[in-house]
């Protein structure tokens, strides 16, 4: 029983991780239909650069707070002037950019941080631990636990209420119809392209004190947030979450229980998921 | 039209005469770079096979190419020193994975298929990286001796770097013919239809899985081909060979090549291999440029090398000769 | 079409012309290739190493060279995978040239190389890759290694453990190999000095994918077990990573034993600094304050003065290695490849670390073991090593029988 609640919360707080990245991965697809290669790489500029800050003024809040805006701000130079020309063309181009520029940050990150590891503390206030049974448990994982359906609800709450939240959703739903009622795309692209890497930097942000923050930190969490998208239905905000959910619980538990396997797990629930529904779970059927 | 082919086929053959001819004139290190390029040219054309003919973007072509290595290696080990006997066991092996495999696969298309064949190979590797007992786990499976190679009773020293570059051009020389009668056969056009329309290949009483599945066993046994020869090449059959970021490197040479002309993957790898070795000379920052080309090529040459150079030539030419 | 062929036609003359472009120079300074993980999560290993190296070749070129010949040195990225391996060791033979290849981290990248080595006949001396294979049944005439092996490594983690009150064992390691290995040594040689110590079956230990982040899942596996020692052969960023995940889990909290197998890499301490918990038992493969011998008191300030860092056991592998290479090319008098492979065989040495003899029945380097537990020390900016156990290279060395080799 023990071992079972732990479990849950470590699968928990990586679902969570793997939540906010996912989210960023699923708005960009789900509105400009960008599978966005480089989306690892912006989440890991928004650790390195939330480590960076937090050295140079150390706070933890500062760091998090602009981290993932310098990594928008980056975003919008790449949207504008590299993925903006390919939009009319097949997918597998807008594939290949990205892929391109994910090499070229994460060399571009190793030429100027080095290969070194860096550790980033928590804040005092969640740098604790608290007991449970026999162990201690980090009060930070409970804070990422939190901040994954904290900052889901806003999003959603963004979405379903705000005007421009449901521009964005009508856009996702019928481009042209949108551009007909006078939505500027272009404009439309921009922001959601920097918001997406806006969620991306921030995950990094709060993945730094959690892991170490060194080179190839963003590979793992990619892989694994693709396949989050995918099985919970690209552009859906619900299927993102229960996608991350389902994908950190598999982590935990198939570690202890599934040693050998526990490597294809993902790819096997991917197979399983997309051959009985093709559009994922919370996917519209074509 | 028969002019036309006579005149290829006269051009290939000069091509390939000048192959053959080269390892008298390149030192050994270039023999074994043209090696490793010829063996992954047939790779990225077997993904090409799929993609720029077929219009399924694969990301698990290296599950195959490595099925090739692992079965040829495990040949080695377990049944026949003879190089008839890998080379063919291998290719059939590959085949018959990329026969079950597709069928799932070709259900879906798009982006799903591209992701859906990730997953897959990515079962692959598992399989090969845990499969401890049978496939040697990450260490891979070493080639402690090279297949014997027997022509009309003469051997052939397969570790010898000219005779195995001779070896593998013969091999991927008949693939990459195959390939071409494939392309240009009615099937070939077919597969173009499915590409441009599916539903119009329907109508005309077409089945659009049966044919893509015939595609994609014929561009996995393919790969499995190549990847025979990639073991006998690293005398080792290892894991990372079926990982994605394996089949991402397919995709990368067909785009640098161009993907609309038939040998385009083929000039990608060319052009690949020896950015990478000049590039990694200087610096070991070799991702960074890597990153900076494909950008830069994706945004101005978004036909490839290959593909630019004819749309030129052929302008050059008033729009003649284009093939 | 016919545009395309002669575009072909075209682009293999260039080829041409660039391969017969690039000559060998006959006969001029010794050359030496390194092949390190360079990129990627393992690359801060590569970082050292290069500086080890480019220390040991700035001494012998300023002290004359290698019988009167300048060193000059490649470097190349293996990226830790085997292909990649392949492909840069046999640039590094035939277009540069090189005497003699120098380096390799991954045991992966190692079984792949060593094999090759025969073909390329060139010497190739291993300063880290661990695995048991390259110097036990996949030997063979040109390979070397300067580093401890995880068989020796191991059997100090025994003696070590053999004296701890941990009375079943298990283990969190890298899913690949080198972890599996390390384990099942490990097993082997704690039960040989002490029969009634338990061990978890595999299915119940932990093995983490070597791209794992979060190694929460592992560490609850291992602290629910009935276990109360742990063997953890993690190494860099894993290491870090899982250090600092532990750390706050509880994990070093008293209740169970616990060897870092790899924990005195400086690569590792730097990264952690005071996260590093005290008093754990580490293991490496040379520690900077290991000896107050002449040469690794040189060695130590020398590296000190010019890259202000601590030299870890990688650094000090590759500087090892070229001291060896070049001992054996002045006991030759010649860098000829043949010669020096005679030379190394049985060739012993004063270094750093200490003596080390390379036992010509598998070209294994008999040296000096040391372990250490963590303890933090003001003039250091990093966790040291106090107290420290050394063991002889003789006793956690295993008879050449046990290894499987056999020389041609």
């Amino acid at each position: 029983m023990e071992g079972f609640l732990i479990n849950v919360l470590n699968g928990l707080s990586w679902g969570m991780l793997l939540f906010l990245i996912s989210m960023g991965l699923t708005t960009v697809f789900g509105v400009m239909g960008v599978l966005n290669f480089a989306h690892g790489s912006l989440f890991m500029l928004g650790a390195y650069i939330s480590m960076q800050l937090t050295r140079w003024i150390s706070s933890f809040w500062l760091g998090l707070i602009f981290a993932p805006i310098i990594v928008a701000i980056l975003a919008i130079i790449i949207e504008r002037f590299l993925l903006r020309p390919v939009y009319g063309r097949d997918v597998s181009f807008q594939l290949l950019l990205t892929f391109g520029v994910m090499l070229f940050l994460d060399d571009g990150v190793r030429l100027i941080w080095g290969p070194a590891h860096h550790l980033v503390n928590p804040p005092d206030v969640l740098s604790g631990v608290f007991p449970i049974f026999d162990q201690t448990y980090p009060v930070y994982r409970l804070f990422l636990i939190a901040m994954g359906p904290a900052i889901g609800i806003i999003l959603w709450a963004f979405f379903s209420y705000s005007r421009y939240g449901k521009i964005i959703r009508a856009a996702a739903m019928d481009r042209e119809m949108a551009e007909i009622i006078g939505v500027r795309a272009p404009i439309l692209f921009t922001a959601v392209f920097a918001f997406g890497a806006w969620l991306a930097g921030l995950g990094g942000a709060l993945a730094a004190p959690h892991q170490s923050v060194g080179p190839a930190i963003g590979e793992h969490i990619i892989i694994e947030s693709f396949i989050v998208v995918v099985i919970g239905g690209m552009g859906s905000f619900p299927g993102a979450f229960v996608g991350a959910l389902i994908l950190g619980l598999l982590g935990s538990f198939g570690a202890t229980m599934a040693p050998n396997f526990q490597m294809a797990l993902p790819y096997i629930l991917l197979a399983i998921v997309l051959l009985t529904r093709p559009r994922g779970i919370f996917g519209e059927e074509s | 039209m028969v002019g036309l082919f006579s005149k290829n086929f006269f051009v290939g053959f000069l091509v390939l005469i000048l192959m053959a001819l080269a390892p008298f004139f390149v030192t050994t290190h270039w023999v074994i770079i043209l090696t490793e390029i010829i063996i992954m040219s047939l790779f990225a054309m077997s993904f090409n096979l799929l993609f720029g003919y077929t219009g399924l973007l694969s990301f698990g072509q290296a599950g195959f190419f490595g099925v090739g290595a692992y079965v040829s290696a495990l040949t080695l080990t377990h049944l026949s020193s003879s190089f008839w006997v890998c080379l063919p066991v291998g290719i059939v092996g590959a085949m018959l994975f990329a026969l079950v495999i597709g069928w799932f696969c070709v259900r879906l298309d798009e982006i799903y298929f591209a992701i859906l064949t990730l997953g897959f190979g990515m079962m692959l590797f598992t399989l090969a990286h845990n499969w401890l007992s049978v496939t040697g786990g990450s260490d891979g499976l070493t080639i402690a001796s090279m297949p014997v190679l027997s022509i009309f009773g003469h051997k052939i020293e397969l570790f010898n770097p000219k005779f195995f570059y001779w070896v593998s051009l013969t091999v991927v020389s008949l693939g990459i013919i195959f390939l071409r009668q494939i392309v240009k056969s009615p099937f070939g056009l077919l597969l173009t239809a499915t590409r441009e329309n599916s539903q119009r290949v329907s109508f005309v009483g077409q089945n659009v899985r049966t044919v893509r599945l015939v595609a994609f066993t014929i561009a996995g046994s393919l790969a499995g081909m190549a990847g025979v020869l990639f073991a006998l090449f690293n005398r080792i059959a290892s894991p990372e060979m079926l990982h994605w970021s394996f089949s991402g490197k397919a995709v990368l040479m067909t785009i640098l090549g161009g993907s609309s002309v038939f040998l385009g993957p083929a000039v990608g790898t060319a052009v690949f291999f020896v950015l990478e070795h000049f590039i990694t000379s200087y610096t070991t920052n070799w991702m960074i440029f890597l990153g900076a080309i494909l950008v830069i090529l994706v945004l101005a040459f978004p036909q490839g090398v290959l593909g630019t150079l004819a749309t030129f030539f052929s302008k050059l030419n008033g729009g003649r000769n284009s093939d | 079409m016919k545009k395309v062929w002669s575009i072909l036609v075209t682009l293999a003359f260039l080829a041409f012309s660039i391969g017969a472009s690039a000559v060998m120079a006959a006969d001029g300074p010794v050359k030496l290739g390194f092949v390190y993980i360079m990129s990627g999560p393992f690359a801060t290993y590569g970082q050292f190493a290069k500086q080890g190296a480019e220390l040991a070749i700035e001494e012998i070129n300023k002290a004359g060279g290698i019988n009167g010949k300048k060193i000059e040195a490649f470097f190349e990225d293996s990226a830790g995978k085997p292909d990649v391996g392949i492909r840069v060791i046999r640039k590094l033979v035939y277009e540069n040239g090189v005497d003699a290849v120098i380096g390799l981290d991954s045991s992966g990248v190692a079984s792949a190389v060593a094999p090759i080595m025969k073909e390329l006949k060139t010497p190739l001396i291993i300063t880290h890759a661990a695995t048991p294979d390259v110097t036990g049944k996949n030997c063979n005439r040109y390979t070397f290694r300067i580093s401890l092996n995880e068989n020796q490594n191991m059997k100090m983690a025994a003696a070590i453990a053999a004296d701890m009150k941990a009375k079943t064992w298990t283990t969190i390691g890298p899913d690949y190999s080198f972890g599996h290995q390390s384990w099942e040594y490990f097993e082997k040689y704690l039960k040989e000095k002490k029969p009634e110590m338990g061990f978890l079956p595999v299915s119940e230990v932990a093995f983490a994918p070597m791209k794992t982040t979060d190694f929460s899942a592992y560490i609850t596996k291992v602290m629910n077990s009935k276990a109360d020692g742990v063997l953890v052969s993690l190494w860099g960023g894993n290491l870090i990573d899982f250090v600092r995940q532990a750390s706050d889990m509880g994990f070093f909290d008293g209740k169970r034993e616990v060897l870092l197998t790899l924990g005195a890499a400086t690569e590792v301490l730097y990264a952690l600094k005071d996260k590093m918990p005290e008093g754990i038992w580490v293991g490496t493969r040379y520690w900077f304050a290991g000896n107050d011998s002449p040469e690794n008191k040189s060695f130590v300030d020398a590296y000190k003065a010019k890259y202000d860092t601590y030299p870890s056991y990688n650094a000090h592998g590759a500087y090892a290695a070229i001291k060896a290479f070049a001992a054996a090319a002045s006991k030759a008098k010649s860098s000829d490849k043949e010669k020096v492979v005679d030379a190394l065989t049985g060739l012993s040495i004063t270094l750093p670390v200490g003596k080390v003899t390379i036992r010509p029945e598998d070209h294994q380097a008999i040296t000096d073991g040391i372990w250490g537990k963590t303890a933090a020390d003001p003039a250091y900016p990093i966790r040291v090593l106090k107290p420290v156990k050394n063991f002889t290279g003789a006793e956690i060395t295993p008879p050449v029988a046990e290894t499987g080799c056999k020389m041609e």
